[in-house]
């Protein structure tokens, strides 16, 4: 757990962080977003101290991150940044090594860890581990960047703007697969990014800035876009909200109407979005869909069922 | 012809004056590499710092070396000290302290910020960023400065000889006071040149070597 209290960073006369009240629980994903200059980058390094704060304290798991050895610090924590940041004459095994090394585990350890690091973020070893950074993609030398930040195992990952410079569909893929690595690894992951629907994507909660350092509202993807704070965030939101909180909600988690009365033509999972049983809705003649776990119907979903859902 | 009969006719004096001036050279880049990487490190720290050392720098190389080997002889004999080639390699280390610096300053200051900035988000203390970073990286561009200076190093040798330094400039000063046959300046040079290119070739290859994956001085702007 991260919790900031009071936490304020000034540079001369301009305020970069005013007064952060924030805690990120053990194990969930935090999006930090915000335009440029709002401070979620200024928030996100005051965390492992690459920045320290004029004032307030920042807490991991009760302890005062201030009163902590900076270097033991950092290395229990994984940084993973925008432009990688690989060792250029390293190779990739090398550069996931870099911690090992620090920290001091002998070669069969590392050797092992550095293959079960590649494997996970799917970067066949054989292909791939004696290469040096300027012979990969931009999307493979991220891969190794986040495979280098997990090397020890930290509990916390903090992650800044990690695939702002990569192209979309590139993007895509790698926000999929740290979903896929989350569920596998459950880290406390911090996270910043000016894109709202890469937060809204990998967040379980998103922390939104405003131009003047302040926090804006701290809520659920699913809430944010159901019940904006304020202008100012609905303006960030833009347009279609209510369409894309669609593929945040579950049917699992909805009211259905009742059993189905056998006007029902299409068919959907109960683990399926209120989107994809939108779409359902949309191209069956009745309107109405068939909710099923397994084989068993649960209920039925019509538009009125998502409209009241997502109010 | 008459050079080479020359050569082997006086390899007596010529072999322990070559012996005497690879010796001179090997010593002063020793030293030379261990305070100007030093200066190097401490003139990347900070452009002011970087400036005020590299001036210090310059401005010994524009002192006469002639001047300079006298000077210091004169004071190693005030002190009590051995002359001959010792102050000619003090003078020859304070010259190769200019492209060893420039080149150690310039490749540190190379390195990417992202690269540090990394390195130090992972835990690495200032001293393994350095070592770890730092420095493998602007190898290349190190090596690059040492290499220049062993060059010049290995032709101001030669000056040595007119205090006193019994090396490849021997035969040529002395055959400047002399006004003998200039058979004497054509073999010394030949020597020197023979060191110079040798060392020249030698470290090019080792920078060349070391080089995958670093900053090289083509990236340097």
């Amino acid at each position: 757990m991260i919790t900031f209290t009071g936490v304020t960073k000034r540079y001369g006369d301009k305020v970069a962080v005013d007064n952060l009240d924030l805690t990120i629980r053990s194990g969930e994903a935090v999006m930090l977003v915000g335009p440029s200059g709002c401070g979620k980058t200024t928030t996100l390094k005051m965390i492992n101290r690459l920045i320290e704060p004029t004032g307030g304290v920042i807490a991991i798991d009760g302890v005062d991150t201030a009163t902590r050895d900076v270097t033991e610090l950092r290395r229990s924590i994984g940084y993973v940044i925008q432009q990688v940041g690989l060792f250029p004459h390293l190779t990739v095994s090398d550069n996931v090594a870099t911690v090992m090394k620090l920290v001091g585990w002998d070669r069969t350890r590392i050797r092992a860890r550095v293959t079960e690091l590649l494997e996970l973020v799917g970067l066949p070893p054989a292909e791939f581990s004696h290469r040096l950074p300027g012979e990969l993609s931009g999307g493979q030398q991220q891969r190794v960047g986040v495979a280098r930040a997990l090397a020890i195992d930290p509990l916390m990952l903090l992650m800044d703007e990690p695939f702002g410079a990569i192209d979309p569909i590139t993007r895509d893929r790698l926000q999929d697969e740290l979903l896929r690595l989350q569920r596998v690894v459950r880290k406390t992951i911090v996270f910043v990014t000016h894109d709202i629907d890469e937060a809204i994507k990998l967040g379980d909660r998103i922390a939104l800035f405003s131009q003047n350092g302040r926090l804006a509202q701290f809520s659920t993807p699913a809430e944010l876009l159901a019940r904006p704070a304020s202008k100012y965030v609905e303006e960030f939101l833009g347009g279609g909200r209510m369409v894309r909180r669609l593929s945040l909600v579950k049917l699992r988690d909805v009211p259905l109407a009742n059993g189905d009365n056998g006007t029902a033509d299409e068919v959907v999972p109960v683990d399926a979005t209120l989107r994809d049983a939108l779409d359902a809705v949309l191209r069956s003649r009745t309107g109405r869909v068939q909710v099923r776990d397994d084989e068993k119907v649960v209920g039925t979903v019509d538009a009125d069922t998502i409209r009241r859902a997502s109010q | 012809m008459d050079l080479i009969r020359f050569i082997l006719d006086n390899g007596d004096s010529l072999i322990p004056q070559t012996l005497d001036h690879l010796q001179i050279v090997a010593v002063t880049m020793v030293i030379s590499a261990a305070t100007g990487l030093t200066l190097g490190i401490v003139a990347s720290r900070s452009p002011r710092l970087g400036e005020g050392v590299l001036g210090v720098a310059s401005t010994l190389l524009t002192i006469p070396s002639f001047a300079l080997f006298s000077v210091l002889t004169t004071l190693f004999i005030a002190l009590g000290l051995q002359i001959g080639d010792p102050p000619v390699i003090a003078g020859l280390v304070l010259y190769a302290q200019l492209p060893i610096i420039r080149n150690t300053r310039a490749g540190i200051t190379a390195v990417s910020p992202s690269v540090l900035e990394s390195a130090r988000g992972m835990g690495m203390t200032n001293g393994q960023v350095l070592t770890r970073v730092e420095l493998p990286l602007a190898l290349p561009v190190i090596l690059g400065g040492f290499r220049q200076a062993t060059v010049m190093i290995v032709a101001i040798a030669t000056v040595g000889a007119a205090v006193g330094s019994p090396n490849l400039g021997r035969p040529i000063v002395d055959t400047l006071q002399r006004s003998g046959s200039s058979l004497p300046i054509l073999a010394g040079i030949t020597g020197v040149a023979i060191i110079g290119i040798g060392a020249d070739t030698l470290l090019g290859g080792v920078q060349r070597l070391l080089s995958r994956g670093r900053i090289t001085p083509e990236h340097l702007p």
